[in-house]
Order: C-alpha cells, then structure tokens, then sequence
C-alpha cells in the first residue's frame, strides 16, 4: 500500500488571487513601501526633522520611557544611612531568573539588625524585571525604581549590579514614595483593663 | 523489668488502629515506632522526659465518656487504652500550646539559621496557623549570650525545652548547662562549677535544640537551609567513623558572581543517625571536618618539585616501580575500601614478593585534643586502620626505621609520614591530597582526592562498614587513589614488557 503524502491544511490557509499569484509585482510592490518609507525617513533626517527614531545606544540614552517603568533595582537605607536589607535572601529565593546573590555578614553588636548584606549583587543580564523581589522583602529593602542602569558591556558578566551601585537612591529626597517613619509601638490596654472598662460601661458586674 | 521475664507485649489502639506496645513504652513512642507522628519540643528519643512543652497532648477514650488528657510521652501504655492523636479537643490543646510557646517569640524567622528546618516553624504551620493573640509585649530577652567558644545563645527564641541542659546532663556528662530564674524568666546559662568549652560533644546542642535558640559561632549565618543539600558521609576524625552529613551549597544556587570557593565549602556537618556507630551524636571534631578538609591542597603532580603533567609522572613512577629490587610501600589508613582493594589488586599483586606493604597511620592525636573517652571518641585518629589491616600487616613498631636500608624504592600514600625519616637512598614516590614542602623533595609525587570527592567505604574499629559519597569534583590533575592505581599499573607492566 503506498502512503499518500499530503500536504496539511490550516484554517488560516493564505487564498491567493492570480495576481498574487505571479509573484514578481507583489515583490516589487513590497519594495516600493520599503523605499518609500526609507525616502520618507531620509527627506526628514536631511531637513533637520524628527524622523526613525533611533536612539545611538549608548551615546544617547531614550528620554521617554514610559513614566511606570521600573528598570533599576535600589536597596533602601535606614535614617542612618546604612542599608536596610537584612540578608535575609527572601528575594534570591523568590528570584524566577535567580540573579540575586547576597552574602550575609553578621554583627552580634547590633542585636536589632545582626545580620546584614556584605555583598548584594543582581545579574542585569538575565533579571526578568518582575519585581517579585520587591513583592517579597519583608523589609522594604529593595524596590524598584524609574531608571535603568547603563550597563553597557560586551561581556554578560560584565552586567553585574553591586550594592553601592543600587544605594545611591536616598528616600529621603523622595516625595514620590517617602520612606516609611520609624514605627511606634502603640500602647494597647492590657487585656484585662479592656474587661473591666467594658463590665462599667455595660453597667454589668463582672463574674469574677 | 528484671532481665529473665519475658517481655510483656500490650495491645492498645491509636486512632482506633490496634497496634501493640513493650510494657513501659510511653505513647510517644509505640505511637513513632507504628509510624504515627506526635509533636514533641522537650522530649528527644535518646534523652529522659521532662515533660515540659506539653505538645505533644493526646487524648485518651474512656467507657463512661468523660476522656483523660496527658501528655503522651510521659503516659505509659496500658492495655487496651484508646489512645486519639488527632481528635478535635487534641488539635485545640495543640493550638493553644503553641500559642503559648510563641508568647515571646520574636519570630525572626527571616534572619535566623535554623529556619527552613526549625521544629518551631513547622508546628506553628501544622497545629497553629494563627498570629499570636496576646495584646501584651514580648518579654525582650538577652540575644547572642556567648555559652562556649563555639556556641551562641538566643534567649528570645529559646522556648525552653531544656534538651541542650539534659544533654549534658545525661549524654556528655559535664552538667555545663542549667536554666535560671522561673516562668517568662527563665534563661539557659552555663553552670558557674563546669565549663562548657571542655564539653567536646557541645555542638549537637544546635542540632537538638527545636528552634534557632543555640546557634554555631563558626557557623552562623553562613547560608540559608534550603540552599545547602547534606550529602552522606563518615568522620575520618577517629576510628569510630561516626555517619556525618556534609552540607553543602546546591548546585541549582550556585554562586555566580560571589566567590566561587563558596560553593565548594563545607557549610556545615551534622550527625547520620547511625546506632551501631555513633546513634544521633558526633564530638566537635566531626564539625569542624572543613579545618581539616580545606587545608591547601596539592593539585599538580611533580617529578622532583618540577610539575609536569599527568602521564609524565605516572611513567616516572612506573619506571621507578618496574626497575626496583625491594618497594616498601606505606599504606594509608584515610583510604577506602575500594582504593585498599585496588592497591592490593594492582600494585601489592604485580609487584608481588619485591614489595613491602605496611599500613601506617596518616594522622595521630593534636596536642590539646581527647585522646579517648567511653562516649564516642577512639584513640586511633585513623578512620579506616581497621579496613587496611584486614588486607596488609601494619607499621612495626619501631616505625619508620623498621624500612630496610636496600629498599630502593619506597612508596608513600597519604600523610604523616615526614620525608627526612625515609632512607636517604630511597627514591620516593608519594600519593597526597594536601601540600606539604614533603611533596617536592619526593621523587615522583601525584595529588590525589580527598574523602568529599569521591565514594567509598571505611571500616571502622568494630568492623562496621560505613559508606561515604562525593560531595565535590576534585581539580582536574587530582586523580582518585583507586584509578591512578590502575594507570600506575598498566605503565609499570608497558615498562617490563619493554625491557623483556
């Protein structure tokens, strides 16, 4: 029995006319738009008008990222100045792409803050930019900011970003996202004074 | 129970299972040995019961419907009793219980090296689940109490469970530790008559401690649990071979940028339980295993300190073996089973009468360090001497002198053997893991792994049998002993064929 060879059908199978069918005034109409958009593009380059918009990357840089772009990752500071993050590696685990690595100092002298990063480092070259990282600091140690870094190498691991690098940003001078003030404690009403407040107001004796 | 009756076996149910029971078992442990699993903080299997965490309630049906609550390691088995593990009244006392141990807790879980493996974090997700409802502060307590040189304490995180203070009460003896003062209180502080840096067992202190109350000084910090993976292997600290599991970096989180020796370090080392060997426990030498593993290693081999390749070296050495009259050959006893069989296969076997092979020990005891005690540590500081004396005679007893004057050839594997005690008309060829000004004075000197990177199996003093496995590659010029006997081989037997 022979095996018949057929080609596969698709339901968006191209229906061609005969004049398409010839081929060759299709592709010399195809050329045409491409000239056309080249004369266009080169008539308003030579008369000083805004034409292709190329950006010489990275002798220029693009002006007009859209204004919610996060493209740069920054580690927060404490009022002191010294870096918020507390090593503890919840976003290099969260990392889909794993470009975190920290590696954890420890300070027993600053029993409020004993572990903090010595290194921070983000690989550039394969960060998705999900900001899972953000999502998953327990701290508000790292967030991401509208900037990208100008990391312009030939060599991936080049594309590293280093700590002092991601804390140049100061909250301080941030009004957009002002950095959280330093929590109180609130002062809560023992357990027990919240049952004899509420034993008078309701006009009830307690049972005990 | 007296020794000549015989033992009275109870039957009784778990969760309406008819299981049975030793007579004087508690619950907790009919209950593991079945497979049921209760929630203990205080009570370890190999310590006694102090009964103090109270998780670990069970309840207990009686014929006229009003049920008892105890807690289950301390209720010895009775037969018949219906014992619940999960009934609802049980899960609520367990709920409660938590919420208690937890009053002062400071939850950091984030930044504490036991979390991802801490008893504490587990229960709160399996019988808790919930924020804590106290209105009133956490108790601040003192944080990163020094106990010892190596151990660190937490007095937040403690829950007090007491397990480090009965450990070395009951198992290492030194009655180091103590608690102080009562109820939110109390604190663990080592005892003012002992000392706990003479307590040599004091590191398993961390690993039976439920939460991240005793942290490791050396240690601390070093890597998140769930990035380190325990590969299996033995101690070569002694000839007990105590079953350790070497931690050590994943290589799904393997360090790009930082410091590549990073993923190559021994992170840590905890005990494999093992009870013919060492039960759950090792001394301190076994977790300290990466000052001895990660002294600077030998990488090239070398023909009379010049390096050279591979292949160079092993036609040397085969060239040396081959013209020899009289070998004595030095036989490690840090090799495996597998590598002593190879040697005893291919070299001891080809060169038969003309070589002289002796088992010498590779390390001996540190000044300052525990020759032996009835615990766990052996005097020989040798993990597999009892291995490599089933198949060769050992060292005589006047050492190294006891090699004859005419040996032309005297071939060294492993350490501990200085070259300035080997007859000066001797070449020598010398098998080594780490550097040493020995090894560019030898004749002929090939590197060789060391126990992380490669399998094989140690013999220890009573005869049992331990496997080990690799948990590293070794450097590319680093042979296995085993394999570069096999090449020493079949050069030594090219160069007689050649000769013939």
């Amino acid at each position: 029995m022979s095996v018949r060879y057929q080609r596969k059908q698709y339901w968006n199978e191209p229906t061609m006319n005969w004049w398409e069918k010839a081929y060759l005034p299709e592709v010399l109409r195809g050329l045409f738009i491409t000239t056309g958009v080249f004369l266009r593009n080169m008539g308003k380059w030579v008369t000083g008008r805004r034409g292709a918009v190329t950006t010489y990357y990275p002798e220029e840089r693009r002006p007009d990222f859209a204004p919610r772009n996060r493209g740069k990752h920054v580690l927060t500071q404490r009022p002191d100045g010294s870096v918020q993050c507390i090593a503890c590696n919840m976003c290099a685990t969260v990392c889909p792409a794993k470009v975190i690595e920290i590696e954890p100092g420890f300070d027993a002298n600053d029993p409020a803050h004993p572990k903090y990063p010595v290194r921070f480092e983000i690989d550039y070259s394969r960060c998705v930019f999900c900001g899972m990282c953000v999502e998953a600091c327990p701290e508000d140690a790292i967030r991401m900011a509208p900037d990208v870094p100008n990391l312009v190498s030939d060599d991936r691991y080049n594309m590293w970003l280093t700590m002092d690098e991601m804390m140049t940003w100061r909250p301080q001078a941030d009004v957009a996202k002002p950095y959280p003030p330093k929590p109180t404690l609130p002062v809560l009403p023992l357990v027990r004074d919240a049952r004899g407040a509420h034993g008078v107001a309701g006009g009830v004796p307690s049972k005990h | 129970m007296s020794e000549n009756r015989p033992e009275k076996i109870l039957e009784f149910f778990i969760d309406g299972h008819p299981v049975t029971a030793k007579d004087g078992q508690t619950v907790i442990q009919a209950a593991r040995e079945h497979g049921f699993d209760v929630p203990h903080f205080c009570w370890h299997p190999q310590l006694s019961v102090p009964g103090n965490c109270r998780i670990c309630m069970v309840e207990v049906e009686s014929d006229n419907g009003d049920p008892w609550f105890d807690i289950g390691c301390n209720m010895p088995v009775t037969a018949g009793m219906r014992v619940l593990l999960n009934s609802d009244t049980v899960k609520k006392l367990r709920k409660d219980t938590m919420q208690f141990i937890t009053l002062n807790h400071p939850v950091d879980c984030g930044i504490c090296s036991k979390s991802g493996e801490c008893t504490l974090q587990d229960y709160h997700y399996e019988h808790n689940g919930a924020a804590s409802l106290s209105r009133d502060r956490k108790n601040h307590a003192t944080k990163f109490y020094p106990l010892s040189d190596r151990i660190m304490l937490d007095n937040e995180r403690c829950i007090m469970c007491t397990r480090c203070v009965r450990f070395t009460h009951e198992v290492s003896k030194t009655h180091a530790l103590g608690a102080v003062y009562r109820g939110d209180h109390s604190l663990i502080r080592p005892a003012e008559d002992a000392n706990f840096n003479d307590d040599v067992y004091s590191d398993n202190v961390i690993d039976i401690c439920p939460v991240g109350a005793l942290l490791s000084r050396e240690n601390i910090d070093n890597s998140r649990v769930w990035y380190t993976e325990p590969t299996a292997s033995v101690c070569p600290g002694c000839e007990r071979g105590c079953n350790i599991s070497i931690w050590h970096r994943r290589q799904a989180w393997a360090f790009k940028a930082l410091d590549p020796k990073l993923n190559t370090r021994i992170e840590r080392v905890t005990p494999r339980e093992n009870p013919d060997v060492n039960g759950p426990w090792v001394c301190n030498k076994a977790r300290d295993l990466a000052k001895i593993l990660e002294r600077p290693r030998a990488e090239q081999p070398m023909i009379a300190g010049r390096v050279v390749d591979r292949a160079d070296a092993i036609a040397a050495a085969a060239a040396l073996l081959a013209g020899a009259k009289k070998v004595v050959a030095l036989v490690s006893s840090w090799g495996s089973n597998e590598e002593l069989a190879a040697f005893q296969l291919t070299i001891a076997a080809s060169l038969g009468d003309r070589l002289t092979a002796w088992v010498k020990a590779d390390h001996q005891p540190v000044p300052g360090e525990v020759i032996e005690d009835d615990i766990l540590i052996k005097a020989d500081k040798n993990p597999n001497r009892h291995g490599a004396l089933a198949l060769f005679p050992p060292l005589p007893a006047e050492g190294l002198t006891a090699i004859p004057a005419d040996a032309d050839v005297v071939l060294v594997w492993g350490e501990g053997v200085p070259a300035a005690a080997l007859p000066q008309g001797a070449q020598v060829i010398r098998l080594d893991a780490w550097a040493h000004a020995d090894n560019e004075v030898a004749a002929v000197f090939l590197p060789i792994s060391i126990q992380t990177e490669r399998a094989g199996h140690y013999t220890n003093f009573a005869g049992v049998v331990s496997d080990f496995a690799a948990c590293f590659t070794p450097a590319p010029l680093v042979t296995h002993a085993e394999t570069l006997f096999g090449m020493l081989l079949s050069a030594e037997v090219g160069v007689r064929r050649a000769s013939a």
